[in-house]
């Protein structure tokens, strides 16, 4: 796969080729005068990992917030260009902007629980949505805290605050209440950037295990991490798209004079 | 002589020497200069804590003869009344004289002051609480500052200018089209019931003191709302919650703790307000509000109406007699103030509160 030639065409994309979850058709971003992302075009495959890296500052997390939509009350924020999920663009003024971020979960840079209970940090969400019902608050809760590894650290406090929580078993939890909505796709910037080494495992075990369920796009500067967990790179570089690849030809033989320098760079 | 401002006197002689500030506060490198300038600080920082003392002490000094000539009718008494003023017959009573008839039973004012500012409070929370949420997340940033000036205005108004208002227009306008309404409750809460009056009564006095508090704790509730994080909301948004499910579920709970101290704080006002409450309670004396729209009176609004008529009085018992329910007053709002810290106390209690740690 070449990094050039690869701008779609809306044609390309209409019709929709469900191979792919997420499509980025000439995305352009900025605030006010300031341009960030300067025409990104990639098609994200479906169920499988895809891993945005790029030198600090050019524009991973702001593509990744555009695609849950979550700059649309920053001032001065404008969006040309098209994001596609499942073939549909979400920023057509019939997109359900609550249904979306439903679809579509994300996992900050830094754990962020609700100042709630444990079990509502994960209930609360598919409660709003009507995915649970009262009853099954209790059940599908364990599930997940198993699911992500905390159950056994929390089962006996459910009903106390996240906050004394390590920062890893509140990323965690995190984890647990954007499953809990049950998304197709998940975004997650630097998940694990501030956390302790075991639950940084334990987040690349999760992102291993969920991409059988739904697509993931996750940011990192961690190159290792990229070649441990991704299926696929796109490579950014100044809010522009230098190389998309799969993950062993993008590390083993980058197209681009570009990606071999980061990759080098990195590696010294 | 030597004399510190902290603990560290200890640190001169075992203590730990690798903290020159400890030290420093120690007082073991002060020139005379900085000695002086400390015994000012120290004098400027017991200054309050004296003034609130003395006159603590000059208060309940110039109560006292009130307290033992009406003993615990002060607290319980109906009728507050200096007497006969203009005939040398005196009552005696515990062995106190006081002009004749005086009796000086407080509780109807009691009751007036804590009851005008508890349906202060329960109005103007929700409203406060409510207004600032909409405006935070409704008003463009760069009106923001426009909004705090404005809150620090209506904070800032005479108290005068409400009651006028209160009395002139407010009133009025709550007697014709919101009190006849409200009777309606009559059926669930007697003190609804019954002639609503002209809009000269608690109702209206206490809705006009929910509008002087609501500045007090909307201003409040503002910084502590700003200082929530952003990122603590973004989850919340990013999960598909509305802003509406996000300050529920994310904003009050960061700010409850700061809202309850902020309530306290309106209550303490809305307590002492004087003239907005002298000039829209109807001033009854003497008695109950029949319900909730009647005439009614606190301590402040009574101590500044009957302060006049009291320096006539040869005996002093009636300089005395508001003496004493000024000291009532201060007891409330010392008692208010600690239950308040209480509760918040309480609230917090065991729970690592989020505010302040950058999650
Ligand atoms: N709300 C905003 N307003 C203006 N500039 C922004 C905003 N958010 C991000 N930026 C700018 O966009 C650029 C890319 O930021 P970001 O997407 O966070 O980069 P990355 O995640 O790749 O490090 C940076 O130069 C940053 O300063
Ligand atoms: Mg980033």
């Amino acid at each position: 796969m070449l990094s050039s030639g690869r701008h779609l065409g809306v044609a390309d994309v209409v019709g929709s080729n469900l191979d792919w979850t997420v499509q980025l058709d000439e995305v352009r971003v900025g605030f006010g005068p300031k341009q960030i992302l300067k025409g990104i075009s990639a098609n994200l495959p479906k169920g499988k990992v895809t891993a945005i890296i790029g030198p600090t500052g050019c524009g991973k997390t702001t593509l990744l917030r555009s695609i849950n939509r979550l700059h649309d009350r920053r001032p001065g924020f404008n969006l040309k260009g098209r994001i596609l999920l499942d073939g549909e663009s979400i920023y057509a003024g019939s997109t359900d902007v609550r249904e979306l971020r439903r679809r579509v979960g994300m996992l900050f840079q830094r754990p962020n629980p609700f100042p709630q209970s444990i079990r509502e940090n994960i209930s609360l969400g598919a409660r709003i949505h009507g995915l649970w019902s009262r009853a099954d608050v209790s059940t599908k809760t364990e599930y997940l805290l198993r699911e992500v590894g905390l159950w056994d650290a929390v089962h006996d406090r459910l009903s106390s605050t996240p906050f004394s929580l390590s920062g890893g078993q509140q990323q965690l939890l995190c984890m647990a209440r954007v499953l809990a909505v049950e998304p197709n796709v998940l975004l997650l910037d630097e998940p694990t950037s501030s956390l302790d080494p075991h639950s940084t495992t334990r987040i690349e075990e999760l992102i291993a295990g969920l991409k059988e369920k739904m697509t993931v796009i996750f940011v990192t500067h961690n190159l290792q991490q990229a070649a441990r967990c991704a299926d696929e790179i796109l490579f950014l570089e100044q809010g522009e798209v230098v190389e998309q690849a799969p993950v062993k030809q993008f590390f083993d033989d980058p197209a681009d004079p570009r990606s071999r320098a980061y990759i080098s760079g990195w590696a010294v | 002589m030597r004399f510190n401002l902290t603990a560290g006197g200890a640190g001169d002689s075992a203590g730990p020497t690798f903290l020159p500030s400890a030290r420093r506060l120690a007082g073991a490198d002060l020139t005379g200069r900085d000695r002086a300038v400390r015994w000012v600080l120290l004098g400027a920082g017991l200054v309050p804590t004296l003034m609130l003392l003395f006159l603590t002490a000059e208060m309940v000094r110039e109560a006292i003869p009130a307290f033992v000539y009406s003993g615990w009718g002060l607290f319980t008494g109906h009728v507050f009344t200096f007497g006969n003023l203009y005939v040398t017959k005196l009552t005696v009573h515990n062995g106190v004289s006081a002009p004749h008839g005086a009796a000086y039973g407080a509780l109807p004012f009691i009751f007036g002051t804590l009851v005008s500012s508890l349906i202060a409070l329960i109005v103007a929370v929700p409203v406060a609480v409510g207004a600032v949420l909409a405006l935070t997340e409704r008003v463009p940033a760069r009106l923001q500052p426009g909004v705090s000036v404005f809150l620090e205005l209506l904070a800032g108004m005479p108290s005068v200018v409400y009651g006028f208002w209160g009395i002139l227009v407010f009133g009025p306008i709550l007697a014709q089209h919101l009190f006849p309404v409200l009777t309606h409750l009559g059926g669930v809460l007697p003190f609804f019931k019954g002639s609503v009056g002209y809009g000269e009564g608690l109702l209206t006095a206490s809705l006009v003191l929910a509008i002087m508090i609501i500045p007090i704790i909307a201003a409040t509730t503002r910084e502590l709302v700003r200082t929530v994080p952003i990122l603590a909301k973004e989850g919340a948004l990013a999960l598909g919650m509305t802003q509406y499910e996000t300050a529920k579920v994310v904003t009050l709970p960061y700010v409850r703790r700061g809202i309850l101290a902020a309530a306290i704080l309106g209550w303490a006002r809305a307590l002492g307000e004087t003239m907005a409450v002298l000039m829209i309670s109807g001033d009854l004396l003497n008695g109950f509000p029949a319900n909730i729209y009647s005439p009614f009176s606190t301590i402040a609004a009574t101590i500044v109406a009957m302060l006049d008529s009291a320096l006539t009085d040869a005996t002093g018992m009636a300089i005395h007699a508001l003496a004493a329910i000024g000291v009532i007053l201060l007891v409330i709002t010392l008692v208010t103030n600690l239950l308040g810290r209480l509760i918040i106390r309480r609230v917090s209690h065991g729970v690592v509160l989020p505010v302040g740690r950058g999650v």
